[in-house]
């Protein structure tokens, strides 16, 4: 739970810049920066699944 | 193309470059001295939120020692450079000697080491957005 937790706050904190920086209107800025997220929270819990599944250990 | 830098080299005024710096010394600043202040606080806010998380959950910060020789004082750099767009905070550790010790027993080390590396660049981000701005590239 707490890596789930340190996660979002790193993608919530690095979506809030990259919205900031970005070009154009207020509302597009916003959407860029939910997106960002969204982007971060679904590769990770895609990547988070397929190296549960490689025997690593 | 030649003419185009030129010009643009020319038409950036000094005050840009100093905000440029001051962005980059103390994360958010470059906007809030151009009363950006959403901006400001939003950018600021983050990366130093970033950083001093980085080093609360047990990160360690980068630099070229005495001790590193060679191929291992090359590695060094590219970290180093990432967290030395932090700017002053990054400077403060490094004058008081914080933040470099290696807690690699922690869980959260690898977080923190990655809080305080993205921290730096996202610093960088902000530096060339408040310098745009600075310089009429950008409203």
């Amino acid at each position: 739970m707490r890596h789930l937790l340190w996660m979002v706050i790193f993608a919530g904190l690095t979506a809030v810049v990259f919205g900031v920086v970005a070009k154009g209107t207020d509302r597009h800025r916003l959407i860029y920066g939910l997106k960002v997220l969204g982007e971060f929270l679904v590769v990770a819990f895609i990547l988070g699944w397929i190296l549960y599944f490689l025997p690593f250990r | 193309m030649a003419k185009q830098i030129e010009r643009e080299k020319a038409s950036t005024p000094g005050k840009a470059w100093g905000i440029g710096v001051a962005a980059w010394a103390v994360p958010g600043l470059g906007h809030l001295l151009q009363k950006k202040w959403g901006r400001g606080l939003l950018l600021g806010g983050a990366v130093w939120l970033m950083f001093v998380l980085g080093l609360v959950l047990g990160g360690h910060l980068f630099r070229i020692s005495g001790t590193d020789q060679g191929l291992s004082a090359l590695l060094q750099l590219l970290p180093m450079s990432a967290n030395f767009g932090a700017g002053l905070p990054y400077i403060f550790c490094w004058l008081t000697n914080t933040g470099f010790a290696e807690n690699a027993q922690r869980v959260t080390y690898e977080y923190g080491n990655t809080f305080l590396l993205v921290a730096g660049l996202l610093n960088y981000l902000a530096m060339l957005d408040a310098f745009d701005i600075a310089a009429g590239r950008k409203q």
